[in-house]
């Protein structure tokens, strides 16, 4: 058994982590498929406001809630089962509010706070932090035993684990309060502060982004005040689920350099944050023939005309070049791997519906080679 | 046809799934834009550090990569004017905490330091000193983000400074006299529908109109349609063996079908595309290997055919 149908056996949350473009969702998909297959009840949670797992579902929509896949044809054997939901930011944030808001009046005095109101939409940073906050609850589904989680696509895989600590430190308004409150407090906005800095702080905020701005702002930082704790125990609570040895980080790369520059960077990172890594998926390989069948192979022939035979050697031999030079990239990546490394083949066919999906699940299970 | 458009507005914005080439495809259009004798600046947002120089031997093209904190410092250095007190915001805690986390801000800056960029005069002329200016915004999902962020600042903010920049930025975006937005995708599934989903979304939420679509990685037919046909009837019958020159059959035979496979696919998506959406569409090929800028050059070519 590979190391990556260990973790599909045996974790309970599983993050897919990767540039966007490397086909983190089709893998994800892939892997969940996977894991139902070897028995476990999976959940696999797309965060992409493209809901481009819709697409490789074979699903016209996905919405915010679980849905199970029709596996019963496709798995007929599977005890397990796999259900597929997408993420939707917006309401994510505002049922945490509903939740955790310390009174009727301010759930409401937040909920129709326009500034509340722009950064819970699909605003860039948001996405990541809920995502964070959505992996929390879902681990906690006893419906599911596995969560499989594909990540939205950063221009750095890396600002995904980021995410809990910016909107933390957005959110915590312990330094924004002591300028913001009094004039909030004293019922109407002046400019008058006690400390010089604040003082400055406050100017300058006025001078950029005006009073009624500053207004907005400081009620969502009243309104917001019972709830910023709870914001910090869960991003404690999501920090821990992801160090904790029953999570795993997936890294999918293609073989281009830049993407696998990125996976080796992101590998390290996890190591320095000691969160457990589980397995690279290089994408869209091209993959050597081996030696011993290319010895089979000779002799005996059928008979090709000429000019195709031509032809096929070229193409064969672009490919072979494209395989040996993919190799040389990923050297760096499987030294790291230790054989925790799946390299899965350009296909033949585009993945876009739960056969083709079936059928990479498949090919996840190797070649797992070094 | 298609360039001559393209080359007409004086702010192009290039976007698309990652891992489309939307790079790519902007760095081609500034060779083809250069190549017209324009002074072309590319921008790119916070690119990874291990990005090719691929433009630094393009003498019009200038390229700069925009770091969204320096942006936003430089924002505030030059609205508070007074160094030392600039300074001393940069450096305060209250601005980290908020300035530089605050959602959408970033955004608002990058976006206001873009378009700023196509009016900014050289340094001892009234002319702005670039042509045209090429952005390589952000993958779709937060492309899309990014350029919703004016509508949702001046919603938020329409007092005050800020929510003059948002307007005033809204407004150069809409311009499409200046502004044109191009959309990437290349023949896949995903980042066809994430495309048009984008053509969409930046008409109904942007009020943009893209100016050009552009399906990049087409591949070529192979072969003839009578060796198609060949290679189809040795995969049936199960061909196996090698060639005179040692090749295995039945492994070239699934490079062949792959090969076939693209190519029937760069033409039914870019059928799809021409059903799907009024937006002009180029088509540029696929490169095997490393994009140079020789690889460059061609791709401007295929753009200046389109």
């Amino acid at each position: 058994m590979t190391p990556l149908d260990r973790a599909l056996r045996d974790r309970r949350v599983l993050v897919v982590c990767g540039p966007g473009g490397v086909g983190k969702t089709t893998v994800s998909a892939a892997l969940a498929l996977r894991a139902a297959g070897l028995g476990r009840h999976v959940l696999v949670c797309t965060i992409d406001p493209s809901r481009r797992l819709a697409t490789s579902l074979g699903l016209k929509t996905l919405g915010d809630k679980p849905r199970p896949l029709p596996l019963a044809k496709l798995l007929p054997h599977a005890k397990g089962s796999c259900a597929a939901m997408t993420l939707d930011t917006k309401r994510t944030f505002d049922a945490i509010v509903e939740r955790h808001a310390a009174s009727p009046e301010a759930r409401r005095r937040i909920l129709d706070n326009r500034f509340y109101q722009q950064i819970s939409a699909a605003l860039s940073g948001s996405h990541e932090y809920m995502a964070m906050e959505k992996l929390l609850e879902l681990s906690r589904d006893d419906r599911y035993d596995l969560v499989v989680l594909d990540t939205p696509p950063t221009r750095h895989a890396l600002d995904f684990l980021e995410a809990p600590d910016r909107m933390l430190s957005f959110l915590d308004s312990s330094v924004l309060r002591y300028f913001l409150k009094p004039y909030f407090a004293a019922g109407r906005l002046t400019l008058k502060v006690a400390s010089r800095t604040g003082a400055l702080a406050l100017e300058i905020a006025d001078k950029a982004l005006g009073l009624q701005f500053l207004g907005d702002l400081s009620e969502f930082f009243l309104a917001f005040d019972g709830m910023y704790d709870g914001f910090k125990v869960r991003a404690a609570a999501v920090f821990e689920l992801l160090r904790d040895p029953s999570t795993g980080f997936v890294l999918v790369s293609t073989p281009a350099s830049q993407s696998l520059q990125e996976s080796v960077f992101f590998h390290d990172r996890l190591s320095v944050r000691d969160m457990p890594f589980v397995s690279f998926v290089v994408n869209r390989s091209h993959l050597e023939r081996p030696r011993t069948a290319r010895r089979r192979a000779a002799g005996g022939s059928a008979r090709v005309t000429p000019g195709l035979a031509r032809l096929l050697s070229e193409i064969y031999a672009t490919d072979q070049r494209l395989a040996r030079q993919e190799r040389a990239a990923i050297a760096r990546l499987a030294t790291l791997a230790k054989g925790r490394l799946v390299r899965l083949p350009e296909l033949e066919s585009d993945v876009h519906d739960l056969k083709s999906l079936a059928a990479v699940a498949e090919l996840l299970a190797g070649p797992a080679n070094a | 046809m298609l360039l001559e458009d393209l080359l007409q507005r004086r702010l192009l914005l290039l976007t698309g799934k990652g891992g489309v080439g939307k790079s790519v495809v902007g760095q081609a259009i500034a060779v083809a834009a250069a190549a017209e004798g324009k002074r072309v600046l590319f921008v790119e947002i916070d690119a990874p550090d291990q990005a090719e120089p691929l433009l630094d031997g393009f003498a019009d093209i200038t390229t700069v990569d925009l770091k969204p904190q320096a942006v936003m410092d430089e924002y505030v250095r030059r609205k508070v004017r007074i160094d030392l007190i600039a300074r001393r915001i940069v450096e305060s805690p209250v601005y980290h905490r908020f300035f530089s986390a605050a959602p959408g801000l970033k955004e608002l800056m990058i976006l206001g330091k873009i378009v700023d960029s196509v009016e900014e005069k050289g340094r001892w002329s009234r002319r702005p000193q670039f042509d045209l200016v090429i952005a390589d915004l952000p993958a779709t999902g937060h492309g899309l983000s990014l350029l919703k962020v004016p509508s949702a600042a001046s919603a938020a903010i329409p007092v005050g400074p800020v929510g003059r920049q948002a307007r005033w930025i809204q407004k150069a975006l809409r311009d499409r006299q200046r502004t044109g937005l191009v959309v990437v995708a290349i023949p896949e599934e995903m980042a066809v529908v994430e495309a048009l989903e984008f053509d969409q979304s930046a008409r109904d939420d942007v009020g943009m109109v893209p100016l050009a679509f552009v399906l990049n990685a087409c591949h070529e037919r192979p072969m003839s349609a009578t060796q198609e046909a060949e290679v189809l009837r040795l995969s049936r019958d199960a061909a196996a063996g090698a060639l005179d020159d040692g090749t295995p059959i039945a492994e070239a035979l699934v490079a062949a079908r792959r090969g076939l496979r693209q190519a029937r696919l760069s033409r039914f998506y870019e059928r799809r595309v021409r059903r799907g959406v009024a937006t002009p569409l180029a088509t540029l090929p696929f490169v095997a290997g490393p994009i140079d800028a020789a690889a460059l050059r061609m791709l401007a070519g295929k753009l200046a055919e389109a």
